[in-house]
């Protein structure tokens, strides 16, 4: 079977291509990326007039909550809402329960993710970097890489000692695996809800200070750097994270980093009145940090955009601020805020805002995925994206169980319209014109 | 929907000004042994997540002047304990038939929370560190009948502010009604970002309390001293506490205040606790009648049969 793309504005930053063409997919195979081709037997064509045909896009941080929290999220209903959002491949990671911190787990995670029922992404799972998540003892991590771990983490839970931190780093070096970091000294963090600053002093809510934030950075930038082990750190939200890693960079650590929307978008003062849904780990910042945050997306010193989704149960996050979860369902309402809030805006041209939503994630975790180029991906990871596409984002009409986003009931312009990985996986209902139109 | 007293943050002035003048017509007609309205026919649920016995009776003491029925939670005894989510707690009494609720909570926010879900009014006896509106009012009362307004007075607030609802309850109250507001105490004590209150920082107590018209003591809580907030107790002593020399600092005539319980000799030294300066017994005893108009404000337009409509066509205001 042959699908035809044309005229659409192909964006494919591997290439550094950005031209009005057509893809052609053969199978489940690209056959031909380029410019409009006069005559294609195809069996089925998408006018793409207007369109972004792009990579698939790659989510490096995914909370698929399966195995332990299945009442949060299903590796099922995960990977559809990806699909949804205009994603190809996700990142799931470990603080499951158990903790995916062994081989057999991974062989789980990857099972269910291929199962015909779920959304017909690719999973890379994250494995833990300690036994538990503990902190304390390494996990197996050849054994991990071997059952396909892309990165190692311990996310939620990150390391606090440093010497199990340059130890797990160390390790990681020799297997050639990226250490995935969210970066919090709990000393500093402990019992906190949200941004410490003139909200939480008149909310009267213990605060997160940034420092608790910007020690850990610059602990794993100087780990990174003596130990040459490849860091990533996941979702910076000050502006110090953000120099932090600038001066790492500068210096010829192995350091990249990603942000998620809504520490691009909003701050602090959007908590209100105590409302959880805008409860964010890390918090919500001030404008201050939004601003630099903005620049450094410009600049390139922060690589790339992750949903950090997050999904929770409506009856966790209807409870008092501070005993509500923190995190927020990202994956269908990520390319919406970022075409709004990055691209609309001009801080990103449309073939940064694909690097930063594709090809950028892929290339850092050594992803066969991110590319346009025929052959360099198992199968063809492609996805339809309307910029002008004005719609209103509904938690209730999304894939996801965790209805739980700050961006609920936002004025949007810009949505994936269509997901290829192999097949089609995901289309849009706005998206009926041009589907199936025979050419003569 | 009903009203609610959730803290003082969200009031006008002009709501302010009339709740501490029916506090003062409460006063008055209870001491003359005057009627006052009859809220008879509600029930109110005393909600307390949280140990407290001066709030507690004096909310039941407003109560009874008012001729409301009260139904007591102890936090221990009740479902909460057993897991159930404060939400829940809160729709079932309304379907309990609960007219209105008095709460308090350990967590900022709580009340909040709890008035979305209950559907009558709602009145905060304080939560987390966030307001204590009562506290506030009874405060205010207590000023106004001793220096006769509350423009232009310099309130100096003294202690753990951080961890103070009723400082913030203070603030807001005071600054609206058009006092100067100072929070005095040492930096580990003062959030680390106060430009959402509405008052001045001071480290340094003889230039926070200088010409103060009332220096409000804060409840110095003993088990801070463990997260190493502060060397010990009688460094904050030496540093902030209000005795018959540092008293001097503020104006002659000043007014020494304190919500409670008090740590004698530690925030306080027992000369500027009895002294004629001091106001604490009469913020206690306007506690009652500050409630009594907390509770008749909150009820005003409220039938009881209002819940009995309510229950009959139950809908969920769930915030989406």
């Amino acid at each position: 079977m042959k699908t035809l793309l044309y005229n659409g504005r192909i964006l494919d930053p591997s290439q550094d291509l950005d031209l009005v063409g057509s893809v052609v997919i053969d199978d489940d195979q690209l056959d031909y990326v380029g410019p409009n081709l006069p005559e294609v037997d195809a069996d089925e064509v998408y006018d793409c007039t207007g369109l972004w045909i792009t990579p698939g896009l790659v989510d490096p941080h995914v909370h698929l909550r399966e195995p332990g929290h299945e009442y949060k999220e299903t590796i099922v209903t995960g990977t559809q809402a990806a699909a949804a959002g205009g994603y190809t491949t996700i990142c799931c990671m470990p603080n499951t329960n158990p903790p995916l911190d062994n081989p057999a787990l991974v062989d789980f995670i990857l099972d269910r993710a291929a199962s015909p029922e779920a959304g017909g992404v690719f999973v890379a799972p994250v494995g833990a970097l300690t036994r538990g998540s503990s902190g304390e003892q390494l996990t197996d991590l050849g054994a991990l890489k071997k059952a396909g771990i892309v990165a190692a983490s311990d996310e939620g839970r990150p390391i606090q000692s440093s010497a199990v931190m340059t130890r797990a780093m160390e390790f990681c070096v020799q297997l050639n695996l990226p250490v995935m970091a969210h970066c919090e000294d709990a000393s500093l963090s402990a019992g906190g809800s949200m941004n410490d600053g003139a909200v939480s002093a008149m909310l009267g809510l213990k605060g997160i200070p940034r420092s608790a934030e910007e020690i850990m950075v610059m602990r794993n930038c100087i780990l990174s750097l003596h130990t040459g082990c490849q860091l990533h750190v996941m979702r910076v939200s000050t502006w110090g994270a953000v120099e932090l890693i600038r001066q790492a960079k500068y210096l010829g650590a192995p350091v990249s980093c990603d942000v998620a929307p809504h520490h691009f978008a909003l701050t602090e003062d959007m908590v209100g009145d105590f409302d959880t849904n805008f409860k964010s780990d890390p918090p919500l910042r001030t404008q201050v940090d939004v601003d630099l945050i903005l620049q450094a997306l410009n600049d390139g010193t922060i690589d790339c955009i992750s949903s950090d989704h997050s999904p929770h149960a409506s009856h966790e996050v209807q409870a008092p601020f501070s005993e509500a979860p923190m995190g927020h369902a990202g994956l269908e309402s990520t390319v919406g805020a970022t075409l709004t809030y990055l691209c609309h805006t001009g801080v990103l041209t449309p073939l940064q805002t694909i690097e930063k939503l594709s090809t950028a994630p892929a290339r850092l975790l050594r992803l066969e995925a991110g590319t346009l180029r025929p052959g360099e991906t198992p199968v063809a990871q492609v996805t339809i994206i309307d910029p002008d596409l004005e719609w209103t984002f509904d938690v209730h009409r999304t894939f996801s169980k965790g209805k739980n986003s700050p961006f609920q009931g936002m004025a949007f312009k810009g949505k994936a319209v269509a997901t290829f990985c192999g097949g089609e996986i995901y289309r849009d209902a706005r998206f009926d014109h041009g589907r199936i139109r025979q050419l003569a | 929907m009903s009203r609610n007293l959730l803290g003082i943050r969200h009031l006008e002035p002009e709501q302010i000004e009339h709740l501490l003048a029916m506090a003062k017509d409460f006063k008055k007609r209870v001491n003359l042994g005057k009627p006052v309205p009859s809220l008879g026919g509600h029930v109110l649920g005393m909600l307390f997540f949280e140990n407290s016995t001066r709030t507690r009776v004096s909310f039941e003491q407003a109560a009874s002047y008012l001729n409301l029925r009260t139904a007591n939670f102890a936090a221990q005894a009740s479902s909460m304990a057993k897991g159930e989510t404060l939400k829940d707690t809160v729709l079932t009494l309304r379907f309990e038939r609960l007219d209105g609720l008095v709460m308090r909570h350990k967590e900022s926010g709580a009340p909040t929370l709890a008035a979305r879900y209950f559907g009558g009014p709602v009145v905060n006896a304080g939560d987390g560190q966030h307001e204590h509106p009562t506290q506030a009012l009874a405060d205010a009362l207590t000023i106004l009948e001793r220096k006769g307004t509350l423009e232009g007075l310099v309130v100096a607030i003294v202690g753990d502010v951080d961890h103070s609802r009723v400082a913030r309850s203070n603030a807001w109250l005071l600054s609206k009604m058009g006092a100067e507001v100072r929070f005095v105490g040492p930096k580990t004590l003062m959030p680390s970002h106060t430009g959402m209150l509405p008052g001045q920082v001071f480290h340094d107590l003889a230039s926070g309390i200088a010409d103060a018209d009332v220096v409000m003591c804060l409840r110095l809580q003993k088990e801070r001293m463990d997260g190493g907030i502060i060397g010990s107790i009688a460094e904050y002593s030496k540093l902030y506490q209000i005795n018959k020399d540092t008293v001097k600092w503020a104006k002659r005539d000043c007014l020494v205040m304190h919500p409670g319980p008090l740590n004698r000799g530690i925030e306080l030294d027992d000369t500027a606790a009895d002294s004629e300066l001091s106001a604490i017994s009469a913020q206690v005893e306007n506690g009652i009648f500050v409630r009594m108009a907390a509770l008749a404000w909150v009820f005003e337009g409220v039938t009881p049969a209002r819940r009995v409509e309510q229950a009959a066509k139950p809908k969920d205001k769930a915030k989406k």
